[in-house]
């Protein structure tokens, strides 16, 4: 091989996989995006019975909890929470990727998220469903607390207690829940009316027609569509920082050790964006090889997700870090006892040491591409990692309670069948919603990666050569 | 407003001679179609919209019909007072004073009643053994008087009888047997102190002069009884005085809690236990961890065969006895210190010894108490009260041959259960079958029942007229608080049918029985009567001290007959169960969930072994074991517990039943089928470890304090010198706090409470008292096991130092009423609020069940109904709910208020009699036999409560966290012997 071609080779290793494989022209992806819509698969309907089945057990064990009591669960004394706030929190932290990859990439202009970013705003607001059941159904009075949670004015003049991070947390969570919904709306828009104009059906054109909400794509359209767009991403950013921050107050405010730490926010937020975008990884890579969407999915994306994981879960480990010094370094007997007893050698020590290991040591292999690449690996990565990031709650949640202050009121939580029919049943639940949202919505944000595929054209005529204005006349097909 | 039409139309008179004309075809068509309506003309048209008359019509119906629906015959029956009472303020509470009785020996106690209903008990401050305190057997006789498992009505050979038909079948019955005089009838009692029942005896014998009396219980005093035999050559009953005593040696003796005059002991040892020249030593041997042994001072474990050649070495020491067979170094060094101190303290020194002890340690003890001078001090001697009643462990086996001999045709049991607490080995239901007419009188159906012929129903204590007396020999009328709640009698009414006098009511009786003592015309004492009955104590019945001289060679002689201890093999220990005693009380769920004192087990029982124990035989906690002593075996669940002696197990009585309430059945092991009559020491026991696993359900799991500064306890000579007292200084005084905290210094009012460790001996007597008070939820060992259990106050028991053999610690815990409480700022409906008085009071109303409150509590203090417990309550058992305190439902979070109801209560009074609030206690401080638990006025500089908070001992619970609790702990002294240290 001669020397320049030689450096060019390395240069092309060195140079960011593409974000669009091949050159497909806007029928091509149309067709190719519109596919898991128009053409249902027999493994679709599958997925969506045994889904059905797991949500119907969701419905058995709030059921069982909502006429019988909380006592329907482990939870106890001294361990008041375990898995009802596990899961929402788990939840809640995976419904944070979306808004990060729209709003936050988007702001930052980082044109990789065109392809993942539907997927992910879904995924968002299935996870925000399931995280908004758990803070109604874990009370153990759910028919007062739906409307006493709220501020509302009443001839008692009794109002909720602001000070509780509890209240904060309905706020937060339903706002977040709002703006994510009407920024995966709005950016939906484009698409039902691409849906609406390429569907053959009748009940399929007045549908998306319906929800289209009369797209025409004029340049007017688009000019509003635009603002309004960026406009929900700027207040989506600082929501996605909020949000978690606000449910780590639920712990970071009260006085328990394990909860009250200052670093709970950003170890938070962080840890949301990792678990998120794991919980992304876990779906999209299955979805991208069932739908062939591999030309617009591509390893870029994958491989880019692996780094946000690397960093996010060195920021989590840094926050476990902190933690533990500052047990030690804080000198509260309570603190080391929990962090250099109960959390390592206590009862509870297995899952501890799980969530080291999937959260620290696992993402530490995307410091090699291979491991970035190899899809096979992100995917078991990726699974392993959302384990952690349940792990972690547990860890907070559960372990901190069950030793607290008074060796006296120390005890041991276990979870029942109902625990786990309403932990699988959320599962079910989530992934009910996310297939049927495959099956009826554009998976990947067509109008997106159409532009992107415009201007990545675009760009190959100017470098091309030829001009200017050649790179301006073809490139329109 | 809407004027409504008046009906006229056509009521106008038509103009004579009108005819009506038409102006248009369609007119007269129109009029032609409706020829005058339906009426005829000057009848009153409906008018088509609503008019005054149908709104009137439609307003006066609505009223009848809305009235009418009122007029529903009612559902229930509705009694109203026929005569209300003079005093009945509806809301009010009534204490009525009465006795209870357990074994034979009476508590006096105050009943309170609300409406008509006995909704709490208390200790009768007028009384010698109460003094205002009650145990845990006390209270929860409420719970008993109020089971729905209650025997109900009479019935012979299944057939129901009534009230008059069973007196006069019992007549007849009698009348049968006045030929022989009374050769084939028998009594089987138990033991009863009532000079009613004891005068009606009399008249028994003497109608049927050859009828037997055999008193029997499974729990006596007869090996004590026996003691006082060998040394003075009578029966005497030891009256201890705890009070001047400085130096204790407990042999064996659970005197601070179980049974006997407990209450009043507790109260004087804990008087003595403040730091200073007044305090006093307690020294326990004993094989299992107790209370008592709890409280000591020092402690030395050691198995029950061993108690004897222990206090012997003591008594060789102190010159009363020859020197004995050499100990143990370690338990010879600990001898020949505690005879050293006891020596020392001539006149102010105590040797006390339980129940389950041969005789000869008692008669040792006598000796002991004699040369140290304690008589007419510490010790004094009176007249058993049960005098010829005392029970003896032989009377059932002695009965049982009677019937075996079939010289047994009537058979009257009075005697709790003796189908279940028999003798191993003695088939007592197959013996009643053998008996013609058994007539067996009892609070419930149980094992024995099944097997007699004749099954009364007995009142309940607080329905019955009685009389009891303590082992001081006060007396006190038994009134009753309610009429029974189902068809019941009295011992006093089936013993006075045997003389033909049953009929006459037990309340006669008991007149009868006190005018004649008195010397009064039983027409003319009321004045008299109507006294005892509000004082709770007939006065000047109290026995009097007896003199007597200890013969020394007869102890001696027969401390040599004792058997010398065995050291081969294990040996069973068996002991009265702390909740259940020997049994009787397993049908109470309140006491069958109350955590053991010591090992805080629910709902069991276990086989007690020591650490080095269980190692030795390869077994761990909630391992299955075949216990076999001889021919009998017993699979009992293995509790490893600190401080239990080596090669010996522990197991306690009372559980186990067969029969009877869903509560009793199938709960434990039932350590009687072990039990030879009257034994307490089983030599020679195998243990096999099996392989079955046994799940406790344990209130307290963790027993170390992980060195936390949370149960503090200072030894007396540190304490006198300072040290450690600045550490304390840390956790006491402001905290650091980044926010001023509230000053509530202006208000009348600031309640708090203090809590002094060195009186509690954790004797649980609160915790019953609380869930009385406040109708704490029981919730069942499942949900116990789960960490659910509901009461408010809890009994946290600490230990430190070696396993084998460590010091104990209680600690009463309950809600703090911090005053910036981490509970109030988490609660995101505000259901948990603070009272400018200073409590955290809870709002069950407004509570949503998030239980973050929970979660941030330090201390771990606050219930959540996980479950609705409430329909699980019976339906007469609700008739205990005190009115006062609500009910919880399920999804709420609930918390000790410090008895908020009682504090409001007081301030009504206070403000109908125009003062301020004096004094209110609360539930727990007023069973305290120790008074460990004050409660009061902060604000009052008078009061005690703030005397305690300004004390140096004092101190809060975690109060580097800066909750500011209500609550203040005053650390416990020990006053370990400096030769032993």
């Amino acid at each position: 091989m001669t020397p320049p071609a030689q450096a060019a080779a390395e240069r092309e290793a060195l140079a960011p996989l593409p974000l669009i494989a091949g050159r497909p022209t806007d029928t091509q992806l149309n067709t190719e995006l519109l596919t898991p819509i128009f053409t249902p698969s027999q493994g679709w309907k599958a997925l969506v019975t045994l889904a059905a089945l797991g949500t119907g057990l969701l419905g058995v064990g709030l059921t069982l909890t909502i006429a019988r009591g909380i006592g329907m669960w482990g939870n106890n004394q001294p361990v008041g929470w375990a898995y009802d706030i596990i899961n929402f929190v788990w939840w809640i932290g995976i419904g944070h990727a979306g808004t990060l990859i729209s709003a936050i990439l988007l702001l930052f202009q980082q044109k990789w998220r065109t392809s993942i970013n539907r997927f992910a705003e879904a995924m968002t607001i299935f996870a925000v469903m399931q995280a908004a059941m758990f803070p109604l159904v874990h009370t153990g009075r759910p028919w007062f607390a739906i409307y006493w949670l709220f501020p509302y004015p009443n001839t008692m003049g009794i109002w909720p207690n602001f000070k509780s991070p509890l209240i904060w947390d309905v706020f937060a969570v339903s706002t977040y829940f709002t703006i994510s919904l009407l920024f995966w709306y709005l950016g939906l828009i484009p698409d039902l009316a691409t849906l609406r104009d390429t569907a053959t059906k009748k009940v399929q054109k007045v549908a998306y027609g319906i929800f289209a909400m009369g797209w025409k794509g004029s340049s007017r359209h688009w000019q509003h569509y635009r603002i309004g767009y960026l406009i929900l991403a700027g207040i989506s950013t600082p929501l996605v920082l909020s949000v978690h921050s606000i449910v780590s107050f639920d712990f970071a405010v009260s006085q328990l050790p394990g909860w009250h730490t200052t670093i709970f926010p950003p170890y938070f937020v962080a840890g949301a964006v990792f678990g998120g975008f794991a919980m992304v990884l876990t779906l999209m890579i299955p979805a991208r090889a069932a739908f062939r969407f591999q030309n617009v999915v591509t390893s870029r994306h994958l491989e880019n997700m692996a780094k946000v994981m690397l960093v996010t879960s060195m920021i989590v480990g840094y926050g476990y870090l902190m933690e533990n010094f500052m047990a030690w370094y804080s000198g509260n007997p309570y603190e080391s006892f929990l962090f250099f007893n109960t959390r390592t050698r206590g009862p509870y020590a297995p899952i501890y040491w799980a969530m080291i290991v999937c959260n620290v040591l696992v993402p530490q292999t995307f410091w090699w591409k291979r491991a970035r690449t190899s899809v096979a690996w992100l995917w078991i990565a990726s699974v392993l990692v959302g384990f952690g990031m349940w792990a972690e709650r547990f860890v907070i949640i559960v372990i901190s309670l069950h030793r607290d202050f008074l060796p006296s009121s120390w005890g041991m939580y276990a979870p029942t069948w109902v625990d786990w029919s309403i932990f699988v049943g959320t599962i079910s639940f989530f992934s009910l919603l996310f297939l049927l949202f495959l099956r009826f919505v554009p998976s990947v944000a067509i109008a997106e990666v159409k532009e992107l595929n415009h201007e990545m054209q675009h760009e190959a005529a100017h470098a091309g050569g030829g001009g200017h204005e050649k790179a301006h006349a073809g490139v329109h097909p | 407003m809407k004027s409504l039409p008046v009906i006229q139309d056509g009521c106008q008179p038509r103009p004579p001679g009108h005819r009506p004309l038409w102006q248009s075809v369609e007119e007269l068509e129109s009029r032609s179609a409706r020829p005058g309506g339906e009426f005829a003309p000057g009848a009153s048209e409906v008018p088509p919209e609503m008019s005054r008359r149908s709104f009137m019509q439609i307003l006066g119906a609505s009223a009848a019909l809305g009235g009418l629906a009122a007029c529903q015959p009612p559902r229930e029956k509705i009694v109203p007072f026929v005569h209300e009472p003079p005093e009945n303020r509806p809301g009010k509470r009534f204490h009525y004073a009465t006795a209870l009785a357990l074994d034979g020996h009476a508590t006096g106690l105050l009943v309170g009643s609300a409406d008509g209903r006995p909704v709490k008990v208390e200790g009768n401050p007028a009384h010698p053994t109460s003094q205002g305190a009650s145990s845990t057997w006390d209270q929860a006789a409420l719970l008993d008087l109020y089971d729905p498992g209650r025997a109900r009505g009479f019935t012979r050979r299944g057939a129901p009888l009534s009230f008059r038909g069973l007196l006069a079948e019992v007549q007849k019955l009698a009348r049968g047997h006045e030929a022989d005089g009374g050769a084939r009838l028998a009594f089987l009692l138990g033991p009863d102190a009532s000079p009613t029942l004891a005068a009606l005896r009399r008249r028994v014998q003497a109608r049927f002069p050859r009828a037997r009396f055999h008193f029997w219980a499974p729990v006596t005093d007869e090996n004590a009884l026996e003691g006082a035999r060998i040394a003075f050559g009578r029966p005497l009953d030891v009256r201890p005085a705890v009070d001047p005593a400085r130096v204790i040696l407990a042999l064996d003796s659970d005197f601070l809690s179980g049974q006997g005059d407990s209450l009043r002991l507790t109260r004087e040892f804990a008087r003595h236990r403040e730091p200073g020249a007044e305090m006093n030593r307690l020294y326990v041997a004993e094989p299992a961890m107790t209370p008592t042994g709890a409280a000591a001072d020092h402690r030395f474990r050691m198995r029950g065969g061993e108690v004897a050649a222990f206090a012997r070495a003591v008594a060789a020491h102190l010159g009363v006895v020859p020197a004995s067979p050499a100990l143990p170094p370690e338990l010879a060094r600990a001898a020949r210190a505690v005879a050293a101190d006891l020596g020392a303290n001539r006149a102010r020194s105590l040797v006390l010894v339980g129940p389950r002890q041969p005789a000869a340690v008692h008669a040792l003890a006598h000796a002991l108490n004699g040369a140290l001078g304690n008589v007419g001090t510490t010790v004094r001697y009176v007249r058993p009260v049960l005098g010829d009643g005392a029970p003896s462990s032989g009377a059932l086996p002695a009965l049982a041959r009677a019937i075996e001999a079939g010289t047994v045709d009537t058979l009257v049991v009075t005697a709790w259960n003796p189908v279940h607490a028999a003798p191993a080995g003695l088939d007592v239901g197959a013996l009643l079958a053998r008996v013609p007419d058994v007539l067996y009188l009892a609070l419930r159906e149980d094992e024995t029942s099944r097997h007699c012929s004749w099954r009364i129903a007995q009142s309940h204590p607080f329905e019955s007229w009685g009389d009891a007396r303590s082992r001081d020999g006060v007396a006190s009328v038994v009134q009753p608080l309610v009429s029974p709640l189902y068809e019941s009698t009295t011992a006093i009414d089936l013993l006075a049918a045997f003389v033909d006098a049953g009929d006459r009511g037990a309340r006669e009786h008991v007149r009868t029985t006190w005018a004649a003592r008195a010397g009064l015309d039983p027409a003319a004492i009321d004045a008299q009567w109507n006294g005892w009955l509000r004082q709770g104590v007939i006065p000047g019945t109290a026995e009097a001290p007896e003199a007597a001289s200890v013969d020394v060679a007869g102890v001696t002689s027969a401390l040599g007959r004792l058997p010398a201890a065995r050291s081969e093999g294990i040996e069973l220990c068996l002991a009265p169960s702390a909740g259940l005693y020997d049994g009787r009380f397993a049908t109470n769920a309140w006491l069958q969930e109350l955590p053991d004192p010591i090992t805080k087990v629910t709902w069991d029982n276990a086989a007690w072994i020591s650490e080095a124990t269980a190692r030795r035989l390869g077994v761990e906690t909630g391992q299955v074991v075949t216990l076999a002593a001889g021919s009998r075996s017993l699979q009992a669940p293995v509790q490893v517990v600190p401080g239990h002696a080596d090669d010996a197990v522990t197991l306690t009585l009372g559980h186990g039943r067969t029969d009877g309430s869903p509560v009793s059945k199938g709960v434990g092991v039932d350590a009687y089928r072990l039990r030879e009559a009257g034994a307490w020491f089983v030599h020679g026991v195998t243990v096999t470890p099996g392989k079955g696993r046994h799940a406790f359900a344990i209130a307290q799991g963790h027993f170390a304090m992980e060195g936390r500064p949370l149960a503090l306890d200072f030894t007396a000579k540190d304490w006198s010198h300072d040290q450690g007292r600045e550490e304390l200084d840390h956790l006491r005084g402001p905290a650091a706090t980044a926010q001023a905290p509230v000053d509530y210094s202006r208000q009348e009012y600031a309640w708090g409470m203090a809590v002094d460790l060195s009186r509690c001996t954790g004797c649980n007597a609160c915790v019953i008292a609380c869930q009385e008070e406040n109708n704490v939820a029981t919730v069942g060992k499942e949900q116990v096991a789960k960490g659910r259990i509901m009461h408010w106050i809890r009994t946290d028991r600490y230990f430190s130092g070696p396993a084998a053999n460590p010091e104990t610690i209680t600690q009463p815990v309950m809600c703090q009423q911090c005053e910036t409480a981490p509970c109030e700022y988490v609660c995101p409906v505000n259901a948990t609020v603070h009272s400018d008085e200073g409590l955290n009071e809870m709002v069950y109303n407004r509570c949503v069940g998030t239980r973050y409150c929970s979660n941030n509590c330090p201390y771990k203090v606050r219930r959540f109904n996980f479950l609705n417990w409430r329909p699980e309550v019976p339906d007469v058992e609700t008739l205990r709910f005190n009115p006062d305190v609500t009910v919880r439902s399920r999804g709420v979070m609930e918390k000790c208020t410090y008895c908020v109801q009682r504090i409001e209560g007081a301030r009504i009074d206070a403000r109908v009699a125009g003062k301020k609030i004096g004094t209110v206690q609360s539930a727990c401080q007023q069973a305290c036999p120790a008074e460990a638990i004050v409660f009061g006025n902060l604000n009052d500089p008078q009061s005690k409560v703030k005397r305690l908070h300004q004390d140096a001992r004092r101190y809060d619970l975690l109060h580097e966290l800066g909750t500011r609790p209500r609550t203040a702990y005053l650390v416990r002294i020990r006053n370990p012997n400096p030769d032993l240290a």
